[in-house]
């Protein structure tokens, strides 16, 4: 028999030192997640604003697969659970502190507003469509009269639910990578981003699209402006954060980062956006393809480094 | 929401009815500088079948892993450390494209998707011929060390005797034979 001595205080399995707790389904919510808040929170947008009729994917044919894709991310957290049977006890405890506290109820809340939000349009774009009860028809010319205030709420909520998915990371306080406060508005920005693309793959309309690629330009211009503050601060902070960014800078995050995430993600489909509006003929689905793998990419890299990132070495 | 008036750029003038091309002679030279940056920044000549390789490797490496490790051909781009797909040739073959793509929708070559081929054949067979075209090209290159790009243009770079000849056999075999498939292009 081979007998092997281990000594040493820091060994805990899946812990420490690397914590090897999150695979796929986090990322994947990271990103349904923000997806859905951006394509929510334009489709609430338009509405307010009283330009609806103008904007008919953004308001009526993208909030479609908002739930399916909030079902789908919520679906990836049950998966991810440990004890699968305990997830009510979420709802039971009210902790303003805890992030997850805050996700559990911000989905309680949005995922039946965006499904309420489809429905009060079913009616427009299948104009045969017939609830078949008295009830939810009342219910519909209800929601539909307070449109605008529903608009709000959701807006709001999407908000939330688009800081809330880079929350959940600055919340883990022992990890550098995560611990900062730009994951927050990084996070937004990027999910309204992803959602902005999804919208512009969705609609057939020229005009329509001009005027989301331009809002999405804004926001891919703030996102590079984010990541680049993200370095900045990690680069000024103690040893352990420069240690994060060296994962980034040189280290094994390198090529996936700054290729995948920034040029491929970011830069590239900002360059494809600026020729289509300048006249140039750019394959419809090329830009926001792009978006969509460089926001998954991002949730992926995120999540990933930062388990490895740590206090104490 | 930002405004950006557009009024003095005439997009009309930016889209053109015609696909454009760079003169070949100029677009030569373009290459010979690019292997000469290349050098400068690798401190090796570019390649394209390299980034194939890599590709076949990790495929063969991903489905039976057993026989990828044992073939000779295959066993010096495995290794524990990375992927074979974490090459810089892959990386420049990504590269490649985007750069391509960006460059057709500028000079407006990029329209709806379509098979280039003569009027006097069918897409099929257009396809059929290319996939048996390619694949002869795929095997004669690794036979011979590299293809146009890695042992031609790299090759002869660097005055290397068998970037040469690998010039001279690829440009005179394909001028030889050119007149028995004619067919296929005019």
């Amino acid at each position: 028999m081979k007998e092997e001595l281990f000594v040493s205080g820091r060994n805990i399995p899946n812990i420490d030192p690397y914590l090897n707790i999150w695979h796929w389904q986090i990322p994947l919510y990271l990103f349904l997640g923000g997806l859905a808040a951006g394509i929510l929170f334009f489709a609430g947008f338009f509405v307010v604003r009283g330009k609806e009729k103008r904007m008919p994917a953004t308001v009526k044919w993208a909030p479609i697969i908002a739930p399916f894709l909030l079902i789908i991310g919520l679906g990836a957290l049950f998966w991810d659970l440990k004890h699968k049977l305990y997830f009510w006890q979420l709802y039971t405890t009210i902790r303003l502190t805890s992030p997850m506290g805050w996700g559990a109820w911000t989905l309680m809340i949005i995922t039946p507003i965006s499904i309420i939000w489809v429905a009060s349009y079913m009616k427009e774009i299948f104009p045969r469509w017939d609830w078949k009860f008295k009830i939810l028809n009342q219910l519909e010319a209800f929601v539909i009269k307070y449109r605008v205030p529903l608009a709000w709420i959701m807006m709001i909520y999407s908000v939330i639910l688009g800081v809330y998915t880079g929350i959940l990371l600055s919340a883990f306080n022992a990890r550098p990578l995560w611990n900062t406060s730009i994951l927050g508005p990084l996070f937004l920005v990027s999910g309204f981003s992803t959602g902005l693309a999804t919208i512009i793959w969705i609609s057939n309309d020229a005009k329509e699209r001009k005027i989301l690629s331009r809002i999405d330009l804004v926001f891919i211009v703030v996102e590079l402006f984010l990541i680049i503050h993200l370095f900045m601060g990690f680069l000024a902070g103690s040893e352990v954060s420069i240690e994060a960014a060296r994962l980034f800078l040189g280290g094994p995050f390198t090529v996936s980062f700054w290729v995948f995430v920034v040029v491929l993600g970011l830069i590239f489909p900002a360059v494809l956006e600026t020729l289509e509006l300048w006249g140039f003929h750019v394959p419809k689905w090329l830009p926001p393809v792009l978006i969509l793998f460089g926001g998954l990419m991002f949730r992926f890299v995120m999540v990933e480094a930062g388990q490895i990132t740590r206090y104490l070495y | 929401m930002i405004q950006i008036n557009y009024s003095y750029m005439n997009t009309k003038n930016l889209q053109y009815e015609k696909p454009r091309y760079l003169n070949p002679y100029f677009g030569g030279v373009l290459l010979g500088l690019l292997v000469l940056v290349t050098v400068y920044i690798t401190g090796r000549g570019l390649g394209a079948s390299g980034a194939i390789k890599s590709t076949v490797v990790a495929t063969a490496d991903l489905i039976t892993p057993v026989q990828a490790k044992e073939n000779t051909y295959m066993k010096p781009f495995i290794s524990d450390d990375h992927s074979p797909m974490y090459n810089w040739l892959v990386f420049e073959t990504l590269g490649v494209f985007f750069g391509g793509l960006l460059s057709g929708i500028v000079f407006g070559r990029v329209k709806k998707f379509r098979i280039e081929h003569s009027p006097k054949i069918t897409s099929r067979k257009r396809l059929i011929v290319a996939l048996i075209g390619g694949a002869l090209f795929g095997i004669g290159s690794q036979f011979g060390r590299g293809c146009t790009s890695g042992a031609a243009l790299s090759g002869t770079a660097t005055f290397a005797l068998g970037g040469v000849i690998i010039m001279f056999t690829i440009f005179g075999t394909g001028y030889a034979i050119a007149y028995f498939f004619r067919k296929l292009w005019i």
